[in-house]
């Protein structure tokens, strides 16, 4: 079957010089003239794969791409149409979301809190009382003794607000607000952005509040 | 068919070959050192998989750097300096002229291996960039862009100063890597590590280079070694030679785009592993070619054919699997896993290595001018090199599956995962052994033939005089 047996493993023997070798290839590459017009077309069935090949990746492409959309992580995703404002955001779908992120840590999730340092958010006057009060804390902070529903906790609260370390603008605050004054049987009014960012602004940058202070407001 | 000698010009072994044999011999021998030292670092890694107190406490070699170092050494030393000299060597030969700035070419070598020990040295002293198959610190990189330039100057010109007019399929995929890869590093050190750009585009950029250094760099040098092997030992017009341009155009286009599928569920928009799907897929057309075009190779035997042969089969698997984990739904199954090592290796050490080694075993006799010095080191190597791939392929796609499967499982823990697959990381070190017992015995192999005192020169010619091909002996 072989032309050139390779009897020695230590050397392979070459059975066609390079001359040749190139000569041949190139003619049937069609460049150089040759008179016998044995040109060869590509042949069918490979033409039939490679359009097959590209169908499938063409299909493929413009049903996950996303359409080339830089914004689209998702490939079952179609990017988001110019020109239409983005949903309204749910605000207690948020709400829970940041509740989760921000505040379960020591409120719990079941919003209990656990004495006698995290005051429980169920049933507390403080969260279904006063706007004013209840946005402050959780803008700016809260430090020192405070008592909800009849008993004394004594902890301290950080700031959620803008520019603390959980940086939480007016909208999330106030979507974080509007949850838990309507969860745990809590019952109270949603609470709007536009109240928080007014009170941010009136209030500023300052440092955590105590009891007595917020007592002293509306 | 006869042995008639046709003309004086064609005689197999030439001045061509006697002149570039110091400057490409120190091409390979340096590609086989780093390559030896590459298989004990491998075995290193592969042991602190399964024994993670080996070497823990010498902080030059702990996992992390020593998998960079493997990496490095492989990619940079083995496969940079035996590419380059397989490169050179098929250049010159189908230039049809010596080649030339041989010179520039020696200072290069040195210069390169200087570099890639720098940067080992750095790699191991705790300078390692993030990013896979370049690990290298970032002051060693332009250098190896330099040494590159003067090594592969001499196959640019060999190919620019050509006596025929026309290409071969060896010269096309030599030159493209030549040239490819010099654009690659540059481009990916001036985006990840000089002016690096931000966020998830440094993923992106990062896996475009991983992918592309094999596809676009040593895939190509290993294919230019098999299209001129395979006719000229075969002795036979590669078929459907017609349809290799296509092949050739096919990788060359959409080969760096499949980067993309080890990025599949990371914060990367969605177009961008869906074009390596798609790419994937149009690859499948390209090793279609390579398979009508290397039919001949399965006719006849031979050392370097033997090798050959087992690189294009790896090659090929490598891609279908690489097609089919690029996929989202099995991507979930085997991406992070020892899949995509079995996979790596399967390219890497199968295919490209494979095939280097058969354009070794072809060209070091012709650049000696005499036989490999050990027939039995010869085969040795060979049944080596096949039990060692096939072995640690084979553990690391089943220690794979059972990881993938365990970490799709939320109530098995790591420690299962781990007890279940030991045993197969243990033979995977076996395998890595055999890999580097083999490529030791390659180098001594190598150092005997190529040794002027050692080996006497034949007193007739050991090759035989070889044919003209016939056009239509297909």
């Amino acid at each position: 079957m072989s032309t050139s047996p390779q009897s020695d493993p230590r050397v392979d023997q070459a059975a066609v010089t390079d001359e040749s070798l190139l000569a041949v290839h190139e003619k049937l590459l069609g460049k150089q003239p040759d008179e016998k017009a044995h040109y060869r077309l590509m042949p069918l069935s490979l033409l039939f794969i490679f359009s097959g090949l590209i169908f499938f990746g063409g299909t493929y492409l413009g049903r996950f791409s996303g359409h080339f959309s830089p914004q689209v992580y998702n490939e079952y995703a179609q990017p988001p149409k110019s020109g239409v404002a983005a949903a309204p955001v749910d605000p207690l779908a948020q709400g829970k979301a940041i509740y989760a992120n921000v505040c379960a840590a020591c409120h719990q999730v079941t919003g209990l809190g656990m004495a006698p340092v995290f005051p429980p958010l169920a049933g507390s006057e403080w969260v279904t009382g006063s706007e004013e009060r209840l946005i402050r804390i959780v803008l700016h902070g809260l430090q020192g003794p405070i008592k909800v529903k009849g008993v004394d906790y004594m902890g301290a609260m950080p700031a959620a607000g803008p520019g603390s370390g959980f940086n939480l603008n007016a909208d999330k605050v106030a979507a974080v607000l509007t949850y838990v004054r309507k969860e745990f049987g809590n019952g109270a009014a949603p609470i709007s952005a536009q109240k928080v960012a007014e009170i941010a602004a009136k209030e500023g940058s300052r440092g955590p509040w105590t009891a007595a202070d917020l007592e002293k407001l509306p | 068919m006869t042995n008639v000698p046709t003309n004086a010009g064609s005689a197999e072994v030439t001045a061509l070959d006697s002149q570039a044999r110091g400057p490409l011999l120190l091409l390979l021998g340096s590609g086989l050192v780093w390559l030896v030292v590459s298989g004990f670092l491998a075995l290193i890694t592969s042991i602190q998989l399964h024994s993670p107190q080996f070497m823990a406490d010498c902080s030059w070699f702990t996992f992390g750097r020593t998998q960079a170092l493997r990496d490095t050494a492989f990619i940079y030393g083995w496969g940079g300096n035996a590419g380059l000299g397989i490169a050179l060597w098929i250049l010159g030969r189908l230039g049809g002229y010596p080649l030339r700035g041989l010179n520039w070419s020696v200072v290069g070598t040195l210069f390169w291996n200087l570099g890639i020990a720098a940067g080992m040295a750095g790699i191991a002293s705790g300078d390692m960039t993030g990013f896979s198959f370049l690990q290298l610190p970032r002051y060693v990189l332009p250098l190896l862009v330099v040494a590159y330039a003067a090594i592969a100057m001499s196959g640019v010109l060999a190919w620019s100063g050509r006596r025929t007019d026309g290409m071969y399929a060896s010269q096309w995929y030599a030159v493209a890597a030549l040239f490819l890869f010099p654009w690659l590093l540059c481009a990916a050190q001036a985006v990840l590590l000089w002016w690096p750009v931000r966020g998830t585009v440094q993923a992106v950029a990062a896996s475009w280079y991983g992918q592309a250094v094999w596809t676009l760099w040593l895939a190509p040098v290993a294919l230019a070694a098999a299209y001129y092997i395979v006719p000229k030992v075969v002795g036979r017009v590669l078929p459907s030679y017609e349809s290799a341009p296509l092949g050739f155009w096919t990788l060359i286009f959409v080969g760096s785009w499949t980067g993309g599928r080890h990025l599949i569920g990371g914060p990367v928009p969605a177009w961008i592993p869906t074009m390596a799907v798609v790419s994937a897929s149009l690859l499948i057309f390209h090793y279609l070619v390579l398979i009508l075009n290397f039919r001949v190779a399965f006719q006849t035997g031979g050392t370097a054919i033997r090798f050959i042969r087992f690189g294009l089969i790896a090659y090929m698997l490598a891609g279908l699997a690489e097609l089919l984990t690029s996929f989202r739904g099995v991507a979930l199954h085997t991406q992070f896993t020892f899949f995509s090592t079995a996979i790596e290796q399967l390219g890497l050490y199968g295919g490209v290595s494979m095939m280097f080694f058969g354009a070794i075993y072809y060209l070091v006799p012709r650049l000696t001018g005499n036989a490999w010095a050990s027939a039995g080191l010869v085969s040795g190597h060979r049944v080596l090199m096949v039990v060692g791939i096939v072995l640690s392929i084979v553990t690391l796609a089943y220690a794979g599956i059972v990881q993938g499967a365990g970490l799709l499982d939320d109530k098995t823990t790591f420690a299962t995962i781990f007890g279940q697959i030991r045993m197969t990381l243990v033979v995977n070190s076996a395998a890595q052994l055999i890999l580097v017992t083999g490529n030791v015995l390659l180098l001594v192999n190598l150092v005997r033939s190529a040794c002027p005192f050692t080996n006497e020169r034949p007193a007739t010619s050991i090759f035989r005089q070889p044919s003209k091909l016939e056009a239509h002996a297909s």
